[in-house]
């Protein structure tokens, strides 16, 4: 165990450096920063000065040096957009995606297997024709559109919801259900994919002869042999959430690091880039670290291998 | 059956309790704020940073200019006239200085006198290079400003060069504490405005408390809370069921409530302005044809918004030079072939490609404007091609040095002045020596010189003559319009929005129904 999680944490520090140097040299090619912060009227001579002072007249693999430098001294430097540290911009959105990306993935999970299986049981059924209908309009709705349309339905006309922003229970409902949408239209087709195979296998067969119960049947023996699948799409899944749900950031103003990522290349605040960057790709390779245990634990069959 | 009928029962009560939860929850902080007399307003950004010395930036300005910090002068939203509000009177000493009589009794929120000294103090930390101020990169540019403390509220402020307008000039720098750091911007301003910088929560709010100390009239507003969201009908639909109370800036789109909504002039002008130095565009029927080819009623009221007016110059009719006596050109395409016909036969290249250089959101629907004008300059027989760039890359063909291969341009534009004077306009965009000027006309760089430092009746109509003369005698821009803002106010208060309210947002001025 100890050589596999060696292993897995080596591959993942390459692959890191790796990702922090082609992002660090990429966001310099789109351009100098200094006409993004400077006002339109700025002289020219301002615009030198201000180039000069920030370090982006120098060439990009002296500004590498530095940043070296900083990092080594626990320096990720310092947003030109807002005036701080950038690790504690990223550090203060990151708890909000994460919030965002479990409850919704939980959820999605959930009533996905749920559903898929149901649906599973018996194909071509009403309840089997209904759920595929709705989990391919939702896996394929654009989320800008529907959390629009939910806040004009829900928050405007009927008054029953807040329109966003931070809060208790009523202000999570509209963002969490346009998050869930697309998770939960593509698992119901993984999880009902996965079962209609488990369903017609011969250990399911051989449970319904000795007289097992169709919900042990269902939710015991085929669904845990369609976890594999499952878990898969799932954590890719995941692994998009926690990378930012910029739509339902932007719309519903929840402050989180899909919103910041996107704004600090938009307005190129290198540093941000850099410590959002390297933050969710280590939350991304904690994570597939999690789900190569996850698969461990579903199928003995990895484990022995 | 039984026992499904009362588990259907307790779902439905389930379900009406958590709808309840749900809208008292929401109802409940909205009482909050209202039984307080606290105003909510939602900004489209959450504000970079909140330093004075940036306060003439939009999202700064709104929260915090005139709020939390102040100026010497201030300009009349209503006739773009100068007048007092730290500074009580003003004298000229000689050409290059000004001597300001400052408000006496006036305390920063932190305690400190505001008096001569630290007026100097917060002015010298604006003019410090070390700062990326705003307020400095633009609107002084190459102008320095020196002061000088000749009484204990008497201050003298000198310019390295003649600035007749400096009390105007004066209305764009936000006073802040003598205690506040000088080594970089800060993101908790002391003024000594009307209200104090309370709490930002980042990403979600930032509040501001009444002053009890000020100087001026007690506000009825007890206190703000700015909130932003990104999409323009959210920002509507908050006000439209009473989670904010006024939404500064919304899309004509959105615009859908007469009651609720209001159109303000918002300073700015939009063009298109022409590289008169590149064939064809060096022919001056070219440029007259394209003014005539294009359509200007066609674009308000379907493209853009249907408030919008005709412009004729790069100031706004309230600002200082403004000359009314330029007309509108009429639509006249068969004109515009006909000018094009005669550069054509006199050897101009007419069929060269010119290219229009647009910018990604600048405005409203500003790629569909673009495509439109496009289509009416080919429909007069040129050769015009559309390139939309983001503003990175378009800013390399707005500023100097141009490049020497760019070809024939038409630059997307948009320029906003709410600054009281043409000097603040005309001199970057139009003299030979201005970052921004695609023309260099030597007898009127003399006028714009000499208008700089005329004063009066004079000044106005030196400037009106340069804007005569860019507009008729160069013509050196398509001119497009002067475009207007769009902002929601809630029911529960009383506020008209100016052109101020492109950049401000005076709590002061507020009141409840």
């Amino acid at each position: 165990m100890a050589s596999f999680l060696g292993r897995r944490a080596l591959h993942s520090a390459i692959a890191l450096i790796g990702l922090i140097l082609a992002v660090f040299f990429l966001v310099r090619l789109t351009g100098d920063p200094t006409d993004l912060y400077l006002p339109i009227d700025a002289s020219l001579e301002t615009r030198k000065e201000f180039a000069h002072k920030h370090g982006f007249d120098r060439p990009s693999a002296e500004q590498f040096l530095v940043f070296l430098k900083d990092v080594s001294n626990g320096d990720l430097g310092y947003s030109l957009r807002k005036q701080r540290p950038a690790m504690e911009l990223v550090l203060e959105a990151y708890p909000t995606t994460l919030a965002l990306a479990g409850v919704a993935m939980v959820l999605s999970i959930t009533l996905a297997i749920i559903v898929g299986a149901i649906a599973a049981y018996k194909p071509g059924g009403v309840f089997d024709r209904i759920s595929s209908m709705a989990s391919l309009a939702g896996a394929s709705a654009p989320d800008f559109w529907i959390a629009i349309t939910g806040i004009l339905i829900f928050a405007v006309t009927l008054r029953w919801l807040p329109t966003s922003g931070v809060g208790d229970l009523p202000y999570w409902i509209l963002p969490i259900g346009v998050l869930m949408l697309r998770p939960f239209g593509l698992m119901v087709q993984v999880v009902r994919a996965a079962m209609l195979g488990a369903l017609s296998s011969a250990y399911v067969k051989t449970a319904r002869a000795k007289g097992v119960g169709e919900t042990a049947v269902i939710f015991v023996h085929a669904l845990r042999n369609a976890c594999l699948s499952i878990v898969t799409v799932a954590g890719d899944l995941t692994v998009g959430m926690i990378n930012g749900a910029v739509i339902v950031e932007t719309v519903f103003g929840w402050p989180g690091v899909g919103k910041l990522m996107i704004d600090s290349v938009m307005q190129r605040d290198f540093p941000t880039v850099q410590a959002t960057i390297m933050v969710t790709a280590t939350a991304i390779f904690l994570l597939n670290i999690a789900i190569d245990f996850l698969y461990v634990a579903l199928d003995p069959r990895i484990r022995h291998q | 059956m039984k026992q499904m009928t009362s588990r259907h029962g307790a779902g439905r009560w389930l379900t009406a309790a958590a709808a309840v939860t749900a809208v008292l929850g929401v109802t409940g902080a909205l009482h909050s704020a209202q039984a307080q007399k606290i105003v909510t307003v939602v900004l489209s950004e959450e504000p970079e940073g909140l330093d004075g010395c940036n306060a003439n930036r939009s999202t700064v300005g709104r929260v915090a200019k005139q709020n939390i910090v102040e100026t010497l002068t201030e300009i009349d939203p209503k006739d773009g006239t100068i007048r007092p509000r730290l500074a009580t009177s003003w004298t000229k000493v000689n050409a290059t200085t000004w001597r300001f009589e400052l408000r006496k009794g006036v305390k920063f929120h932190d305690g400190a006198d505001f008096n001569a000294t630290n007026a100097s103090k917060a002015i010298s930390r604006t003019m410090d290079s070390k700062l990326d101020c705003e307020t400095r990169t633009k609107s002084f540019g190459d102008l320095k400003l020196s002061t000088k403390a000749v009484g204990s509220h008497t201050l003298d402020i000198s310019a390295n060069k003649p600035v007749p307008i400096l009390p105007t000039r004066m209305g764009v720098v936000s006073l802040s504490s003598p205690n506040t750091r000088t080594d970089k911007l800060v993101l908790n301003p002391i003024g000594t405005g009307p209200y104090v910088f309370d709490k930002w929560t980042p990403g979600q709010e930032i509040t501001l408390k009444r002053f009890n100390g000020y100087w001026g009239k007690k506000p009825v507003v007890e206190g703000a809370r700015y909130i932003w969201r990104s999409e323009s009908t959210v920002r509507a639909a908050m006000v439209e069921v009473g989670e904010a109370d006024i939404a500064p800036n919304i899309a004509v789109q959105d615009a859908t409530n007469p009651k609720m909504d209001f159109s303000y002039p918002n300073s700015e002008t939009t063009r298109l302005r022409i590289d008169i130095t590149q064939a064809p565009l060096n022919d001056k029927r070219v440029r007259l044809a394209l003014n005539y080819a294009f359509d200007r009623d066609a674009l308000i009221g379907s493209i853009l918004s249907k408030d919008i007016e005709h412009a004729t110059q790069i100031i706004v009719p309230s600002i200082n030079g403004h000359n009314p006596a330029l007309k509108v050109r009429k639509y006249d395409p068969a004109m515009a072939k006909k000018l094009i016909a005669e550069a054509k036969a006199a050897g101009v290249p007419v069929g060269k490609e010119i290219v229009i250089i647009g910018r990604t959101n600048i405005y409203p629907n500003g790629t569909e404007a673009m495509e439109a004008m496009m289509s009416m300059f080919q429909d007069v027989g040129l050769n015009v091609k559309l390139r939309m760039m983001e503003v990175g890359s378009w800013l390399k063909y707005l500023t100097k040095p141009y490049d020497k291969n760019r070809g024939a341009i038409l630059l997307q534009a948009q320029h906003d002045n709410n600054n009281g004077d043409a000097v603040f306009s005309v001199f970057n965009k139009f003299a030979c020596g201005g970052a921004q000027s695609s023309i260099c006309n030597k007898p009127m760089d003399e006028l714009i010189s000499k208008a700089s430092t005329m004063s009066g009746d004079e000044r106005r109509k030196t400037w009106q003559e340069v804007n005569r003369i860019i507009y008729e005698d160069i013509t050196s821009d398509v001119w497009m319009y002067h475009m207007v803002g769009y902002s929601r106010v809630g029911g529960r208060i009383n506020f008209t929005p100016s052109i101020s309210t492109n950049s401000e947002l005076h709590l002061e001025e507020m009141s409840f129904k």
